[in-house]
């Protein structure tokens, strides 16, 4: 089969399903009773299996098969879903995320999943053997044929009232998969043409499918023995059907050759050989109902847009706000009001779509947090620590693109939480707190950024441990080090080289820890900052940019050069004299309100070409850099802009200082700066 | 004149599947629906000459649609679409009026039988 066309799709479709299995059966482990919630993972499970098989996925498959049976078990109170069999369904589910992720990555989706269908039959069968036993009792103890008493009278008076008694022999075709449903089919068949005598096996037999493919109906009809042959073989899946004519009185040589062609096969009481199907069906009836009861979570209109296109749309309003931009200037010079009426209207509208579109690019970090449930509660088992996470805000938007580099960091901060932050329960109660530690994620809005906290009730930072630390590992001089701030020292852990893990764990505390955290959130254009109060717990702040692309800049002017400093970091502008320059450690600096800021001359920084002659007065923006500051000397503010970043391209990588670029609606380029790195 | 097909399933893909495989054999693929109550809406809208119908669906289920359909056209042709495992939901279906049923994973000339044998 070509799959590669439905791969994509099928990848989306799971990892949806997927993670809709995961939250339902989160919900389910708080609420064990509430079969709503199993037959919504169920459905997943049940999705996703059909989705799999298709693509010829089999492990994947198997696994989801497996597991729906337990939640079936589970759906009709067979199985109770406690902390053991949830542990099980959980544990098939991490192998479905893995099989899902392996294929995604272009990989085959294989894995030995044995193991876990091995522990999934073992709930099944477990509590719910009954199931079986059900079907073996039923077996009539005599398998010889013989046509009691009963029905020799039925098929004499047929005989004598012209109807025909026929026995026909029924093979399915070798890959038939519902055989019980086919052979009701059969059924129905015959029961319009006439009138089901007997059945070999029994009903009860073929409904729990104890038959191979064949099985043998006797019927009583005015139809010829042809019509009865194509009705039969109009059932899909019927592989042959040979009527005979079955004349009981009058020869009954002929019944003993019927036995030998059925053999060990069974003779029931006629009132049951003649009931259609009928308590299959019923006892399945209560499931179905329930299913259709089930309140389905709503579903919103929505289309999938490949995120490429997205990306170009918005590359292609970038342009668009470029030439906003010269138009702008345009309509100033020539002071035509037409034109500037119709300029000034094309930028309110291209205002409202811009926010269309960067809203369109915008995704709940609930994708982000959605994980992070299991995660904690795998964890603190493992930890054997008791821990609850909250998570406030998970409909907050941020950039598709965020989100996607988002996820591990967080994950580094909530696994240092649990393992380093909350204590164990009897550390806790010897503490006075409640055993359970408590860790709350939370996402905000807050102007044009996003907040996440990480914050838990736990033992906080030891400042000693981790001054210590610092000092083996040269992070900090014994000089220094008396000196810092409390939020100094917490600051030292985002330092490479850092961890206060006495013992290296699994979890956390391998050495590569918070430092990457940091670097992966700034390459975002985002800060992350720590406070901590001893046995109080901790707390992290992460900002991040609501958008990447288009930011907000002061432009200013370098000679004859502009520049584009981010709004984000400038604390303020100043004009200061000449005279204020003082010197420390060979660096000038200047005194604002009351700290020591370095200054630096953007015209030396950056080697631009000199063309102004210096006055006495210097223009200042004094940036920031989380508690660092410092004073660019620029010739002169030209004001603040929207604009549009690009980047350098691919023959500029790494030129230092420099984030990017722009164009201006004068068509020049203005470079924009990082102030990050301008004052590391 | 082709034969019109109305496909109903929960999964996008699934779907896609399906129609690939009518359309390759000349059926007319006249619409999609994502659940039962979309399916029975569309079948009065296309009147379709046949229906291949999911059965574990969100909001309403294949049974209860295929229920809701029949009782607006006793005719109405469905097929239903089954995973392994829902042998006793086929049966419910089968009572309730469908013509056939097909076992997820298909197999094109499953599908294609199960079909003929429905429309002839």
């Amino acid at each position: 089969m070509e799959r590669n066309q439905y791969l994509e799709m099928f990848i989306d479709e799971s990892t949806e399903h997927l993670q809709a299995v995961n939250d339902n059966l989160m919900k389910l482990e708080q609420n064990p009773g509430d079969t709503a919630i199993v037959d919504e993972v169920f459905r997943s499970a049940h999705t996703l299996k059909g989705m799999a098989a298709t693509m010829g996925y089999e492990d994947l498959a198997s696994l989801t098969h497996q597991m729906e049976n337990v939640l079936d078990g589970i759906r009709n109170d067979k199985i109770e879903a406690d902390s053991g069999v949830m542990d099980v369904v959980f544990a098939s589910v991490d192998d479905l995320e893995a099989m899902v992720t392996d294929i995604a990555s272009g990989g085959e989706g294989r894995r030995d999943v044995s193991a876990i269908v091995n522990r999934l039959e073992h709930v099944e069968k477990g509590t719910a053997p009954a199931e079986e036993k059900t079907s073996g009792a039923i077996i009539p103890e005599s398998r010889a044929l013989t046509y009691d008493d009963f029905e020799r009278t039925v098929i004499q008076q047929a005989g004598e009232q012209d109807f025909n008694a026929y026995s026909v022999k029924i093979s399915l075709s070798p890959d038939v998969i519902l055989k019980a449903a086919r052979v009701y089919m059969v059924f129905e068949v015959l029961e319009q043409a006439g009138e089901v005598v007997k059945s070999v096996p029994s009903v009860e037999e073929l409904e729990d499918e104890q038959f191979e493919l064949d099985f043998t109906i006797v019927l009583i009809t005015k139809e010829t023995q042809e019509d009865i042959q194509q009705r039969i073989l109009k059932v899909s899946e019927v592989k042959t059907a040979e009527v005979k004519t079955v004349q009981i009185d009058e020869k009954p040589e002929e019944m003993k050759e019927e036995k030998n062609q059925f053999e060990e096969e069974a003779a029931l009481p006629a009132e049951q050989g003649v009931r259609s199907p009928e308590p299959v069906s019923e006892a399945s009836q209560k499931p179905v109902e329930k299913s259709t009861e089930s309140s389905a979570a709503p579903q919103s209109k929505t289309i999938r847009v490949n995120i490429d296109r997205l990306d170009s749309l918005m590359n292609l309003f970038e342009e668009l706000v470029i030439d906003r931009g010269r138009l702008e200037q345009i309509s100033k010079e020539l002071e035509s009001s037409e034109l500037t009426d119709t300029v000034e209207h094309m930028s309110r509208i291209s205002g409202d779509l811009q926010s269309i579109i960067l809203t369109m690019r915008m995704v709940p970090v609930e994708q982000v947090f959605n994980r992070f449930p299991r995660m904690v509660r795998s964890l603190s088992k493992e930890l054997e620590k008791k821990v609850s996470l909250d998570i406030i805000g998970a409909e907050t938007e941020l950039d598709r693109t965020v989100i996607d580099e988002i996820g591990d960091p967080l994950v580094h901060l909530l696994r240092n939480s649990i393992d380093h932050g909350i204590e164990i329960p009897e550390k806790r109660r010897n503490a006075g707190k409640p055993e359970t530690g408590h860790i709350t994620l939370k996402a905000y809005h807050s102007g044009n950024h996003v907040f996440i906290e990480v914050s838990d009730d736990g033992g906080g930072i030891n400042r000693d441990k981790v001054l210590q630390k610092a000092l083996k590992s040269g992070v900090v001089s014994p000089e220094n080090a008396a000196q810092l701030s409390d939020r100094q020292v917490y600051e030292l852990l985002f330092s490479s080289g850092l961890s206060t893990a006495d013992e290296i764990s699994d979890i956390s505390g391998r050495g590569v820890g918070l430092d990457v955290v940091k670097n992966k959130i700034e390459s975002l254009g985002g800060t992350v900052s720590v406070d901590s109060s001893a046995g109080e717990g901790t707390h992290f702040l992460i900002q991040l940019p609501l958008t990447l692309s288009i930011i907000s800049v002061m432009l200013v002017e370098v000679q004859d050069e502009v520049y584009a400093v981010p709004l984000s970091s400038i604390i303020e502008t100043a004009i200061i004299k000449k005279d204020d320059i003082m010197a420390a450690h060979n660096q000038k600096v200047i005194d604002f309100r009351g700290s020591v800021v370095p200054l630096i001359d953007l015209t030396s920084f950056f080697d631009v070409p000199v063309t102004r002659e210096e006055n006495d007065y210097y223009s200042v923006v004094i940036v920031r850099k989380g508690e660092k500051m410092a004073a660019l000397v620029v010739n002169s503010f030209i004001g603040q802009q929207e604009i549009v970043l690009k980047s350098l391209g691919d023959y500029l990588q790494n030129i230092f200082a420099i984030s990017g670029a722009t164009i201006l609606g004068n068509g020049k380029v203005a470079l924009i700066l990082d102030c990050n790195a301008l004052i590391k | 004149m082709a034969v019109k097909v109305l496909i109903v399933d929960d999964a996008a893909f699934m779907r896609m599947m399906i129609k690939d495989i009518l359309v390759k054999n000349d059926f007319d693929v006249v619409g999609e629906a994502g659940d039962g109550a979309q399916a029975v809406e569309m079948y009065k809208d296309a009147s379709p000459d046949l229906v291949t119908m999911d059965i574990t669906m969100p909001e309403m289920d294949g049974i209860t649609a295929l229920k809701e359909i029949k009782k607006h056209d006793p005719d109405a042709n469905i097929i239903m679409c089954s995973a392994m495992g829902q042998q006793a939901m086929v049966i419910d279906a089968i009572q309730a009026g469908a013509k056939d049923f097909i076992v997820k994973p298909f197999q094109a000339d499953r599908v294609l039988e199960a079909i003929n044998k429905s429309l002839a």
